[in-house]
């Protein structure tokens, strides 16, 4: 679905935050805001804001710059700042027609709740999950949701509106250096409290989750005789070497059936 | 239902199977002796000593000598086919008259199903009632029509369900409306949700925003009083207070499994309608195998051992997989440069990978590190993807795929059938 | 004779003709961006660089070495004559004679010429270059014939008016060729720009025997990062691609080339030509980018490379291997321009192709190209109980374990090289998790930022510890340490270290009897040389001497030692993956089945993986270290 001309003039502002590496734990662009910012330079390549409220990690903003925008804005902030009042404030003022997100952030609470709050606040309807923006007119924006197994959902909403985006949007594109070094970072100072709630939490490295033990409880017979007779789990893979053909793509089948992709 | 003894081939070629993982089963629907036993070449009865026992509540093995569970005062040997293999117990039904107060869990139901983590948050329900002081009650809130029969072994004591077209498809602000209306009706203790893709996620959120509610989100070990909640990229676990609205993460808590409820149907007095400013306009159907690989749940990957390429095609058509390729069939020119799979190809986090005619190169194992299940059909046993693979298949891939495709083929026409 | 008049006035206007052309010529370099060189020391530096270093290159081809004395040593002998015989109009036979002599060596060597243009092989460039012996015969003829009378063989009035016309017609098509077209953008152009590129070289390192490998610094702070147009380029680098002679020596040992992806450095080279001149490809006579027709490229001085001139394909199927480098006659430097116009495309489009996005970010997040967790990189060595830098402090040798660290195949030849060490009571240690990636392929991948980020890292992280050598079995972190971070160490500091590969160090420990080894016992085994560790490091007899030492006689593939083909491997060619016809290293493959060996044999773990990626049937493939641990007696204390 190409965007067509109207969407050109569109006023698109794309939120940024400062991304984890999942392994390493390094500061980077994260992927679903990244995601964010390449749709709205698809949307609108010269009337994108891309907005980020927080001390603004130099590197990680000129990562998202290097993505082609001449400029953004920060709205300097302490680390410890509750984003949303100020985000709120900035954008009754500076209103775009579509509010682009991640679903989720890479570090911190990772509540997802921002897009929420903010379409509550501002009182403007909210797409979740979105993968693309098609075509947007008379204040109508269509839009294709992200359902799992790759599927999608046509959505129309009226502007403005808040989405968050998913994974499933298109790949942003890379980010240059030397671009990225060179734009331009409007940074506001604001005046925000504190995220006092969060003040009072305890964070500490992720713990291995246990897995959930199979236990057989007095049941029925049958659940019994199931436990007894599974396979533990684990170990190597099974191999069938002699059976025939058709034996052979059976038992495949009946892998595929118990693990749900064919029904 | 008559006594007629029917024969079922596949059950009993199953039972003919040790290696297949129904083998247990139809072993015992067939003779009606536990896989236990097993009939020598010389035709005496035998004990296999790894075939027998279970994994206790404790988790060590235990053997039932009495035999008691094994319902063996039942009919015996094959007057047992085709009947129901094992005699439901009556779990003892658990009621609760006037709650003082409600534990709402608003659920998923994927398919109109209970989804396996809408009864882990069933659980986490019933343990925050036990937790608090007073009756309460685990109110399970539905959205459209229903096909479950099992709200009551899943713990739902209470059951609100908000049907009509206005909550088809992707509804969230009516839905949020009519949990407004919970609200003000039930005024719960805890709100909870199943922190999930398939929507919980995002009524949570929402209901949480105009409620003002701070939720606890990702949250995986819940008592009354601190929750311990997953943090972002999976790094860090935040412990806080336990609020009143929460969005749980899969396995929070042990599913209801002991006892039965009454799952009493509750019905709000009205709920307004929500003025809607988005407009579902229905799913686009796409294409499984057009799906993106990096999407696919399903991957169906072809290699150098493919010499039907038609036959491959169909075979993912009739599967609805999503078609992969190692490099070589890329390079080759038999599949396009965008379906390979592999360290110069797409990375994939599909949850089965049948891997057809793929030696496993490193390169190519590198795309399916993240794949949970890898089946490999593959004429060399000692290849490297047969390591990785969960399930082999060592024969020729043209016709275990014909015989797969005909499998399929019979069981879709079979489906319809029981359908009609 | 009627020419008599003439001849001063023809020579005299084609040396002006020469002269402008010459200026403009100039001109259009000075276009390039400064860089300062020694113009004198330089220009006194050619008559040895052109007779000892080009000839060395040019030897390789015995027939044309030959040749190309005999022609060029008579044009320039030929030339300072006539002008002192039919300029300055010196009377002096025995001048004349000097004259007819050097124009008949001229002949004969043009006749050679002449003979290698009747059924040229396919990587010699045809139109114009058709035309040059025809021009060399009817110049070195037609001066001959002319200056008979000077020596005094002829009377001084011979022939009659249609000699003279033919004589004049010939004169004016030598002196066109030789002189106009020398300025002005004809095949002899080579000799002019030739002579001062040798001068002028960006490299004079590379001349006397010397090597110089590394690639240039870019500096982070300019307005633009990496070569956009023709005009980014050093000046003296726009020269050096005006003096290509476009020989095909480079298309035809290119082994991308050879696979059908879309580059031909000789090509590439003329393109940068037309850009700098400004033009179009249509005079382009030579092999295409396979794949690609000739004739629609455009550019010009301030016109964007890669729109319109040069394909980014094109650059992204380089593999860096240096062996059109190493094959130019004309001492150009086609890699250094290919890894400055990437920069361009990553530093400043962030154009990278297929993988290529995703691995530097993986190296910015993780310092390693798959985005491995950095805290996992000593997991392989869980079982070798290795000492830690961070511990130890100080040793006589670091082994820098490289990124194949987290690579399965990779770390067989850790361990084995590992086993090597403890073997021989190495004093070692190695960096551990604080290692990171030498940034190698960060940098053939044109993100010279994310390299110069990781470069100085590691410096600082090495500069903690005191130890003598590093040794690695990564001939990329090998080349990287060893020529390519002396550039970015702190003002007044440099590395206190020497950099050895661990083919060159076992080899040091079998000589040193550090290590007791027996024979090898397997079938025929070939030696595949790694670009970076030959060519780039012209480390070509370590291996083998090793190899020997194990009584394996190799079986030498048509191309090895500094002829080798490259295995596909190098320049992050893997990760952007431009498609071709064959893959390169299914020809290497090829080349090493041709031996008949059982066994390849490498010194590199991205030659393993690349060869290894080869279906099978084909022989199997062993790093040296791998090779060396199974002849190795171990002691028993
Ligand atoms: C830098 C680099 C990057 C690479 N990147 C990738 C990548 O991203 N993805 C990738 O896939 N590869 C990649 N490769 C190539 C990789 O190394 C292997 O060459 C390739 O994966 C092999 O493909 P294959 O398994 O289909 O073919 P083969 O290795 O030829 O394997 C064919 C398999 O089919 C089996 N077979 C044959 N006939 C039959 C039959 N009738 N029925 C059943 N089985 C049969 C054989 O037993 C064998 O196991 C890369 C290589 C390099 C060097
Ligand atoms: S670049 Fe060098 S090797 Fe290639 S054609 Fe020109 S002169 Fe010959
Ligand atoms: S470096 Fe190698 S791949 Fe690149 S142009 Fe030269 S010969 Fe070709």
């Amino acid at each position: 679905m190409q965007p067509d001309l109207s969407a050109k003039s569109l006023k698109v502002t794309s939120l940024i935050s400062v991304g984890q590496h999942p392994k390493s734990g390094r500061a980077r662009r994260a992927e679903q805001d990244a995601r964010a910012v390449e749709l709205g330079l698809t949307l609108s390549d010269d009337q994108l804001e891309m907005l980020h409220v927080g001390s603004g990690d130099k590197t990680v903003m000129r990562s998202y710059l290097g993505m082609g925008l001449p400029k953004m804005t920060l709205l300097k902030q302490g680390d410890r700042g509750d984003a949303v009042p100020v985000l709120c404030d900035y954008l009754a003022t500076h209103a775009p027609d579509i509010l682009l997100t991640g679903v989720r952030a890479e570090s911190g609470e990772a509540s997802g709740m921002l897009p929420f709050l903010l379409a509550e606040k501002l009182g403007w309807p909210l797409v979740s999950r979105i993968a693309e923006i098609g075509e947007v007119n008379d204040g109508v924006a269509e839009v294709l949701q992200a359902l799992p197994r790759g599927q999608r959902r046509a959505i129309k909403v009226r502007l403005p509106f808040v989405a968050s985006v998913d994974n499933a949007a298109a790949e942003p594109r890379q980010s240059a250096f030397g671009p990225g070094q060179r734009a331009g970072i409007n940074d506001m100072p604001v005046a925000g409290g504190d995220d006092v709630v969060r003040s009072g939490w305890e964070e500490s490295p992720a713990r291995k989750k246990p897995k959930r033990l199979k236990v057989v409880k007095a049941k029925t017979a049958a659940d019994r005789f199931k436990a007894a007779t599974a396979k533990a789990s684990g170990g190597g893979g099974k191999v069938l070497k002699k059976e025939s053909p058709a034996e052979q793509a059976q038992a495949v089948l009946d892998l595929l059936i118990e693990e749900g992709v064919v029904r | 239902m008559s006594d007629l003894i029917r024969r079922d081939p596949r059950t009993e070629w199953i039972a003919r199977n040790r290696l297949h993982p129904l083998h247990g089963e139809a072993l015992f629907s067939t003779s009606g002796h536990p896989v236990g036993d097993v009939r020598g070449p010389s035709g005496l009865l035998r004990k296999n000593p790894h075939g027998v026992g279970f994994i206790g509540p404790n988790g060590i093995k235990r053997i039932d000598r009495l035999a008691i569970q094994l319902g063996e005062s039942g009919p015996q040997g094959g007057q047992r086919r085709g009947a129901k293999a094992a005699v439901e117990v009556q779990l003892p039904l658990v009621t609760v008259e006037s709650p003082d107060f409600y534990v709402v869990a608003v659920l998923d139901m994927v398919g109109g199903r209970l989804t396996g983590h809408d009864k882990d948050v069933l659980g986490q329900g019933h343990k925050l009632v036990a937790a608090t002081e007073g009756k309460g009650a685990v109110v399970a809130v539905t959205f459209g029509d229903s096909k479950e029969e099992g709200f009551d072994k899943a713990g739902v004591d209470r059951l609100i369900q908000f049907r009509g077209e206005q909550y088809d498809g992707y509804s969230p602000e009516q839905r949020v409306t009519a949990l407004e209306a919970v609200e003000r009706e039930l005024d719960p203790e805890y709100w909870l949700f199943p922190d999930s893709i398939a929507g919980g996620q995002e009524l949570g959120c929402r209901l949480a925003a105009r409620l003002g509610e701070r939720p606890a989100t990702q949250a995986w070990q819940v008592d009354a009083f601190t929750s311990l909640c997953r943090g972002g990229s999976q790094r860090i676990d935040i412990s806080r207070e336990t609020p009143r609205l929460l969005l749980l993460g899969e396995e929070c808590a042990d599913q209801i499994d002991e006892t039965r409820h009454e799952a009493v149907v509750i019905e709000l007095a009205s709920v307004p309608a929500s003025l809607s400013r988005i407009e579902d306009c229905g799913a686009v159907d796409v294409d499984p195998s057009q799906v993106p690989l990096g999407e696919a749940e399903f991957i169906l990957s072809a290699g150098n051992g493919i010499h039907d390429w038609d036959q491959f095609h169909q075979a993912a058509e009739t599967l609805r997989a999503t078609e992969g390729a190692s490099r070589v069939a890329v390079d080759d020119g038999f599949m396009p440069r965008h379906r390979q799979v592999g360290a110069t190809g797409t990375w994939v986090t599909a949850r089965v990978y049948v891997a057809v005619g793929i030696s496993g190169a490193i390169q190519h194992m590198q795309g399916i590190g993240q794949c949970d299940k890898v089946v490999a059909i593959n004429s060399d046993a000692g290849c490297d993807m047969v390591k990785r693979a969960d399930l082999s298949v060592i024969g020729d891939s043209q016709q275990i795929l014909a015989e797969l495709i005909r499998l399929v083929e019979s069981r879709q026409q079979g489906g319809a059938e029981d359908a009609a | 004779m009627i020419l008599d008049g003439l001849l001063p006035v023809l020579i005299s206007v084609a040396l002006a003709l020469l002269a402008i052309g010459a200026l403009r010529r100039i001109s259009l370099w000075r276009a390039g961006q400064p860089e300062s060189v020694n113009i004198i020391a330089g220009l006194m530096a050619v008559p040895r660089r052109y007779m000892v270093d080009l000839h060395h290159v040019v030897e390789r081809d015995k027939y044309m070495s030959n040749t190309h004395v005999a022609t060029a040593g008579g044009f320039v002998l030929s030339m300072v004559l006539i002008i002192l015989v039919h300029l300055v109009g010196l009377d002096n036979s025995l001048l004349a004679w000097a004259l007819l002599a050097s124009t008949a060596l001229m002949f004969i060597g043009a006749v050679f010429v002449y003979k290698r243009r009747q059924n040229p092989p396919s990587r010699l460039s045809k139109g114009a270059w058709m035309r040059l012996p025809k021009s060399l015969l009817s110049f070195a003829a037609t001066f001959f014939i002319v200056t008979l009378p000077a020596a005094g063989l002829l009377p001084v009035n011979f022939g009659g008016w249609v000699l003279a016309l033919v004589l004049m017609a010939g004169i004016v098509l030598g002196l066109g060729e030789l002189l106009f077209g020398m300025g002005w953008g004809g095949p002899m152009k080579h000799a002019f720009a030739g002579a001062l590129h040798l001068a002028f070289h960006r490299r004079a390192e590379r001349f006397g025997g010397g090597r110089s490998t590394g690639l240039k610094p870019v500096n982070l702070t300019a307005k633009i990062l990496g070569v956009s147009k023709p005009s980014d380029f050093k000046w003296n680098q726009l020269l050096g691609f005006d003096a290509c002679v476009q020989c095909g020596r480079c298309e035809a040992v290119c082994p991308a080339f050879a696979a059908g992806q879309p580059l031909n450095p000789k090509k590439l080279i003329q393109d940068m030509v037309v850009g700098l001149a400004g033009g179009s490809d249509a005079n382009y006579a030579g092999s295409a980018y396979p794949g690609k027709d000739v004739g629609n490229a455009k550019g010009g001085p301030t016109q964007v490379i890669t729109e319109g001139l040069v394909s980014p394909e094109t650059l992204w199927s380089c593999t860096t291997c240096r062996a059109c480098v190493e094959e130019c006659p004309m001492v150009i430097e086609h890699v250094d321009a290919i890894v400055d116009m990437r920069r361009f495309l990553t530093l400043e489009k962030g154009d990278t192709p297929n993988k290529g996005a995703e691995t530097l970010e993986n190296l910015i997040a993780t310092d390693n190209p798959n985005g491995f967790a950095p805290a996992s990189r000593m997991n392989w060595a869980a079982d070798q109980n290795l000492r830690v830098m961070a511990d130890v402090k100080d040793v006589d040798v670091l082994f820098w374990v490289s990124d194949g660290a987290f690579d399965m195949r990779s770390q067989r030849i850790l361990r084995a090289f590992v086993k090597l060490l403890k073997a021989a009571n190495v004093d070692f240690a190695v960096l551990g998790d604080e290692e990171r990636d030498s940034g190698d392929v960060a940098r053939r991948l044109g993100d010279d930022a994310t390299f110069q980020s990781l470069a100085k890292r590691n410096i600082e992280t090495l500069s903690k510890y005191r130890f003598n050598r590093i040794v690695t079995t990564d001939p990329h972190a090998f080349h990287v340490l060893k020529n390519e971070y002396k550039d970015f160490y702190p003002d007044g500091q440099a590395p206190e270290y020497e950099v050895f590969h661990h083919t060159t160090f076992i080899n040091e420990l079998v000589k040193a009897s550090a290590l007791k080894l027996d024979m090898y016992k397997g079938g025929t085994v070939t030696y595949h040389d790694p670009c970076y560790l030959g060519r780039y490091n012209g480390e070509y007899d370590s291996p083998r001497e090793l190899l020997a030492e194990l009584g394996i006689e190799l079986a030498e593939m048509e191309r090895s030692g500094f002829r080798s083909r490259c295995c596909g491997g190098g320049g992050g060619a893997p990760i952007t993956d431009i498609p071709g016809e064959r893959r390169i290293a299914d020809m290497r493959m090829e080349d090493a089945v041709a031996t008949g060996a059982e066994l390849v044999a490498v010194g590199c773990q991205q030659c393993t993986a690349m060869l290894e990626g080869v279906v099978e049937p084909r022989p199997e493939i062993k790093d040296i270290a791998e090779i060396v641990v199974e002849s190795l007696i171990e002691e028993v204390h």
